[in-house]
């Protein structure tokens, strides 16, 4: 459902992505890892649009959105949460998601309908209990909550997780691990997302995609790519990927 | 209880205010009251995208004067009579509008501290080609025909019709805030890349905000050019007026409804007093002093620290 072909994206001299290909199919679970400055952030901001790429195209649904604006793409159902939380500060935790729903995707309602669609998304994702507090006095674990909470409200086809994981403790990550799994059956929403955390991406995730200094270096089934020398050697040095 | 008094304390408010000339106050007192229904609605619209959108606009003031002379010049050009004069606002308010979605085009994509250093130099260039522009009135301004009444009535005849105006900005306000429109342009303050994401058209919201925002100052120029019955670019593309609206809005409390009516009426009515009780240097320095005290204990405006005081967020 989400086809990129070629994908170049070029900050200065820097090349940040380099002819990468990638496809994420309906219902995949597809997890995009590789090092730090390995593109991961760059790649989701040239598919939600925030980034123009300076080579190559993108499809969705079959339909080119290379050149379309962001929330052109969001309105078509691309979904997508921040690595760095970015909550709508001073609005509540209900206002956050309500806002959402009332732009997103489903059809037209008032004000009233939103915020209770924006109440059941909250309870869906743990939240319905800090319903009225603000994003500034949540803690960590909660803030990325919200950012699912917010990305769903829009109702999207796909969902760029952006290490929604990461910070997180051992029990966080477990029952985030499960919310993932809830959202797809749920919301049968197909998720793309960026992770190092290795337990949260083994376990949920179909396929993995590997990139290293903006290139594509491999993809496949977790296994394979938790296998492959070459990604061992990215993440360990050449050193570690003989033994 | 509060919910259900409060629309009731303002219907009873409003009707009061509309029938205070009933009473025969002085002169003065209908003049006064009308500046600051002015305020209101200007401080009120520029809330529309300096409050809710967070696009701090230095440069409302235009808007109110292409509004004035808007209407002083069809005014003089049609040989209108002065009825028809008042309701030349109304067009007058529609070309302010239209100015502002020409000039909001690209202004609204520089964000920041920028957009309102473009919007001042907006003002700026306004203000300089009316003056220069003899079309328009140039540096002598532009006289309208008074009707031919007593004062007492023309002017309690523009006392309602401002206030009329603030009823109806004040209303646009309220759906304003209550609205799909008004929870996307909260967005936009809040992160315009976020809003995007969730499908907010933020380029579309912005100027529709910043061309709403320009309607009803243009419109509140065209009844204060009548009632000045002679407009010139110093009476009100001042840029004292554009500096005065952003700080009544966000002295109340930007992006709220009550915010600006709060700091329109606190602050015309400072400045009537000082102008009355204390000597102008004397004036200046008590009214510097109020802002500092206001921007460093209530930087959110003073809506927003009483209702933390009442345990509300």
């Amino acid at each position: 459902m989400l086809e990129g072909k070629k994908i170049t994206k070029r900050f200065g001299g820097l090349t940040a992505l380099s002819d990468v290909d990638f496809e994420v199919r309906r219902s995949e679970i597809v997890g995009l890892i590789g090092p730090n400055g390995s593109g991961k952030t760059t790649l989701f901001n040239v598919i939600s649009g925030i980034y123009a790429p300076d080579g190559g195209d993108l499809f969705f649904e079959n339909q080119k959105i290379t050149n379309l604006l962001p929330y052109k793409r969001a309105r078509m159902g691309i979904g997508r949460t921040f690595q760095i939380v970015r909550p709508l500060t001073g609005l509540n935790l209900i206002e956050n998601v309500a806002t959402g729903v009332l732009y997103g995707r489903q059809k037209k309602i008032g004000s009233r309908e939103a915020r209770e669609r924006a109440l059941e998304i909250l309870s869906f994702t743990g939240l319905s209990d800090r319903a009225r507090k603000l994003p500034s006095e949540l803690i960590l674990e909660d803030r990325k909550r919200l950012e699912i909470a917010r990305a769903l409200a829009l109702h999207p086809e796909i969902l760029l997780l952006d290490e929604v994981f990461a910070g997180l403790n051992p029990t966080e990550i477990s029952s985030a691990i499960e919310l993932t799994f809830r959202i797809r059956e749920k919301y049968g929403t197909t998720i793309f997302m960026i992770e190092h955390v290795m337990k949260a991406i083994m376990n949920t995730c179909s396929r993995i995609i590997v990139l290293n200094f903006g290139i594509k270096l491999t993809e496949g089934s977790p296994d394979e790519v938790a296998n492959n020398p070459e990604v061992i050697s990215a993440y360990l040095g050449a050193a570690y990927a003989k033994c | 209880m509060i919910n259900k008094l409060y629309p009731a304390a303002m219907a009873i408010l409003a009707v009061l205010l509309a029938a205070f000339p009933c009473i025969g106050p002085e002169v003065y007192y209908l003049s006064f009251l009308f500046s600051i229904f002015m305020y209101v609605i200007l401080a009120s619209s520029w809330n529309f995208i300096g409050g809710y959108a967070g696009y701090i606009s230095f440069g409302h003031a235009a808007f109110f004067g292409i509004g004035a002379f808007a209407t002083a010049k069809m005014a003089t050009m049609l040989e209108l009579p002065p009825l028809l004069t008042m309701l030349a606002a109304i067009p007058a308010g529609g070309i302010a509008a239209l100015v502002a979605l020409i000039v909001g085009y690209p202004c609204l994509k520089i964000r920041g501290p920028y957009f309102s250093v473009v919007t001042l130099c907006f003002a700026f260039v306004v203000d300089l080609a009316v003056k220069n522009i003899e079309f328009l009135g140039g540096a002598e301004g532009l006289w309208i025909k008074f009707m031919d009444i007593p004062e007492k009535t023309s002017r309690t005849i523009m006392y309602e019709l401002m206030f009329l105006l603030m009823v109806i900005t004040l209303a646009a306000s309220w759906f304003l805030g209550r609205s799909r429109f008004g929870a996307g342009l909260t967005a936009i303050r809040s992160d315009e890349e976020v809003a995007e994401t969730m499908a907010i058209p933020t380029a579309k919201l912005k100027i529709q905000a910043f061309v709403l925002s320009a309607f009803f100052p243009g419109v509140a120029g065209g009844l204060f050019a009548y009632y000045l019955g002679y407009i010139h670019t110093d009476a009100v593309f001042n840029i004292n007026i554009s500096i005065l609206i952003v700080l009544m809005a966000m002295f109340g409390g930007g992006g709220t409804w009550l915010g600006p009516i709060i700091g329109a009426v606190i602050l015309t009515v400072v400045n009537e007093g000082l102008s009355t009780f204390a000597q102008a240097e004397i004036a200046r320095i008590i009214y510097g002093a109020l802002f500092i005290v206001v921007t460093i204990f209530m930087p959110n405006g003073i809506i927003d620290f009483f209702r933390k005081k009442d345990g509300m967020t």
